[in-house]
């Protein structure tokens, strides 16, 4: 079966940080294609990489060497300009401190990203972010600022936001990281529900439990891809898979 | 732009300990500025209607006569034909005062003291009763022969009172020694420095002094009814008068009373015409004007750059605070012009908040202190021309001090802003 093009593409990528004089490599020759639909992990211990590889595909960060595609764009030829309306079309994210925006309320947060698109009417964005956080389950909260919501409230809120544009998909860095294992859990039911309905996803985690349940894993290593194990085929459920 | 002036006003709310300090500092420089520009709006007021009343009128039309080469009489001879060409030529004329020019000893019964003699005819000076407050005496009896009017600490001076004779002695332009006693008819509140030396009497106590007779003034004094046009007016008037058959002096931007050794150098003879404007005349005045405006200006600029400072340091501290959400912003697809605008626009709410309110307060100080009618010490009485303190708010002057420090304030968050937008979003979004 062919696959369709990836949204994704890391070529023989490789990122270093310079800490004073010394060079500090995070990322050595990584190959990896994302497909639509997916749902991936990036598993590995602390300091493996992921947060880095995750930034490079969000846009936020530029390769030292290799090529990054995002949506067939080559993310090293674009200006700081496009690479924001990139992140602004095509990229969702959620943050592992769920990074809301404090004196914005749930309803507000999430409406932000249509407000910089600039696409939607007053009405039509109402409807989208209500829909949006009914599906996340916290529409009666709507009129809350952050700071009025427990931590899985607000990773909630963090993933309505990340969903507000409809992205091509949506980088989650260590999204149940700051939650309870209960609140976790049921972050993650909720990704896998978003998957199901066609959202391809991509997180970094070093959490066993979201790692078993990813439909794809690629652990890193010191900066390189040491597994890539696909343990369930793009599209196919979940429900289907576990009976 | 409505969710970015959201977020800053709810940033200003966030923060009101920040927003509290720094709106006040702001709001205290504009309620300055504002208090400073209505003391200077007011001494200008109060000097400039003063000195208009008593010294000069919008336009004067005064002159020196010369005898011989070497003497300088201060008069304008046959003065009612240039009234005439005056009322056909000029449109915008609202009255004319005729005025005695003179100087000389003034003298009591136990001392004296050297003044400037000004000749008047009550009847028709139309601002003396606004400008001059009656302390005793009538102003009224001004209009009867030989009798005049000093001010407080003249009469203190010369220990006299309403009532009492004064004699005054001046050389003729003839050059003969000349006395004429007058009757003090009424004492003013002292006006300032203009009271140590001015002294006014009745148009034909002048007369009599100098020898003159009823066809000769000291000046014209003309009243416009748009002083603005005073300069129009004065050029228009020396190219008539020349045009009548008159010579006319060249304009020269000095009071008449410093034009004396120029004049006798000078060798014609007969009349001359001299046209001076208020501006003219009144140029100490603007010295002192523009000394203190200079003095007001350095001052609010010191105070200016002190907020400007203020509000540098207290951005920066924000966009540390914020380095976390401005990643967040920038990683959602915030473009860097958006984040310069939010900060820039928090702070432009705080500046034109805290001016609004800085102008405010000082409109309702200065309404205060003009109804306390507050006295100012004996020193600046002087200086101000008048013995209570008077602030004058004008709107324009409000609205000038509210553009400029909301302006400035605003601008001084560019630079902090500016680093806000070029934060990666990479670095901030993983700050502490």
């Amino acid at each position: 079966m062919d696959h369709p093009p990836a949204i994704v593409r890391l070529t023989g990528v490789d990122k270093d940080y310079l800490l004073g004089k010394v060079v500090v490599p995070a990322l050595r020759g990584i190959d990896l294609a994302i497909q639509p639909g997916e749902f991936t992990v990036i598993a590995g211990p602390s300091g493996s990489g992921k947060t880095t590889a995750l930034n490079l595909i969000g846009c936020v960060d530029v390769a030292t060497r290799g090529i990054v595609t995002v949506d067939g764009h080559d993310t090293a030829k674009l200006s700081e300009r496009d690479l924001t309306k990139l992140r602004l079309e095509r990229l969702g994210f959620i943050f592992q401190s769920f990074n809301l925006v404090g004196v914005l309320d749930a309803f507000q947060n999430v409406e932000f990203p249509l407000l910089l698109q600039r696409k939607l009417t007053k009405a039509e964005r109402r409807e989208r972010v209500m829909d949006l956080l009914q599906e996340v389950g916290i529409d009666q909260y709507a009129k809350h600022r952050p700071n009025e919501l427990s931590g899985g409230q607000r990773q909630r809120v963090a993933i309505a936001r990340a969903l507000v544009t409809r992205p091509q998909i949506v980088l989650a860095d260590e999204p149940t990281a700051n939650l309870d294992s209960e609140t976790g859990n049921a972050i993650v039911d909720l990704m896998e529900k978003l998957n199901d309905e066609g959202t391809t996803f991509l997180f970094s985690t070093h959490d066993p439990r979201v790692v078993d349940r990813a439909g794809r894993v690629v652990r890193l290593m010191d900066g390189r891809i040491v597994e890539d194990v696909t343990r369930r085929a793009v599209g196919a459920s979940r429900i289907a898979q576990s009976a | 732009m409505g969710q970015l002036l959201l977020i800053s006003l709810r940033n200003l709310f966030q923060h009101r300990r920040r927003t509290l300090l720094l709106g006040s500092a702001i709001a205290f420089v504009t309620m300055l500025l504002v208090l400073l520009s209505s003391l200077f709006n007011g001494m200008q007021d109060t000097m400039l209607r003063s000195a208009t009343t008593l010294m000069t009128g919008h336009v004067n039309i005064g002159g020196f006569y010369k005898i011989t080469a070497g003497s300088a009489a201060p008069v304008v001879t046959n003065y009612a034909k240039i009234e005439q060409i005056v009322r056909r030529e000029i449109k915008g004329l609202d009255h004319v005062v005729v005025r005695g020019r003179g100087f000389g000893k003034v003298i009591s019964d136990t001392t004296s003291l050297q003044g400037a003699i000004n000749g008047i005819d009550i009847t028709h000076e139309k601002g003396f009763r606004d400008v001059v407050q009656v302390r005793s005496g009538r102003l009224e009896d001004l209009a009867q022969p030989r009798t005049a009017l000093i001010f407080e600490s003249q009469a203190e001076r010369l220990e006299v009172k309403v009532g009492d004779m004064l004699t005054l002695s001046s050389p003729t332009f003839r050059g003969v020694q000349n006395t004429v006693d007058v009757r003090i008819v009424a004492i003013g509140g002292d006006l300032g420095f203009m009271s140590n030396f001015m002294i006014f009497v009745n148009s034909e106590a002048i007369r009599d002094l100098y020898q003159l007779d009823v066809t000769t003034a000291g000046a014209l004094h003309l009243y416009l009814k748009d002083p603005e046009q005073a300069d129009t007016v004065a050029a228009k008037l020396r190219k008539v008068i020349q045009a009548e058959g008159y010579g006319v002096m060249d304009k020269v931007a000095q009071p008449f009373f410093h034009k004396f050794d120029t004049v006798k150098r000078e060798d014609w003879v007969g009349q001359k015409i001299d046209i001076t404007t208020w501006i003219d005349e009144m140029l100490f005045i603007r010295y002192t004007l523009q000394t203190l405006s200079v003095l007001i200006a350095i001052l609010v600029t010191v105070l200016l750059v002190i907020i400007v400072i203020g509000v540098m340091n207290t951005l920066w501290m924000a966009v540390r605070e914020r380095t976390r959400e401005i990643g967040t912003l920038r990683a959602i697809g915030m473009q860097r012009g958006r984040i310069l605008a939010m900060f820039v626009i928090e702070t432009a709410l705080l500046a034109l908040g805290a001016t609004l309110f800085g102008v405010l307060l000082a409109t309702l100080l200065a309404a205060g202190v003009n109804a306390a009618e507050f006295v100012v010490p004996k020193g600046f009485q002087m200086f101000l021309m008048s013995d209570t303190l008077r602030l004058v708010v004008d709107v324009p002057t409000a609205v000038r001090s509210l553009v400029i420090i909301s302006v400035i304030t605003t601008l001084g968050s560019l630079e902090p802003a500016w680093r806000a937008a070029r934060l990666q979003p990479v670095t901030a979004m993983h700050a502490n």
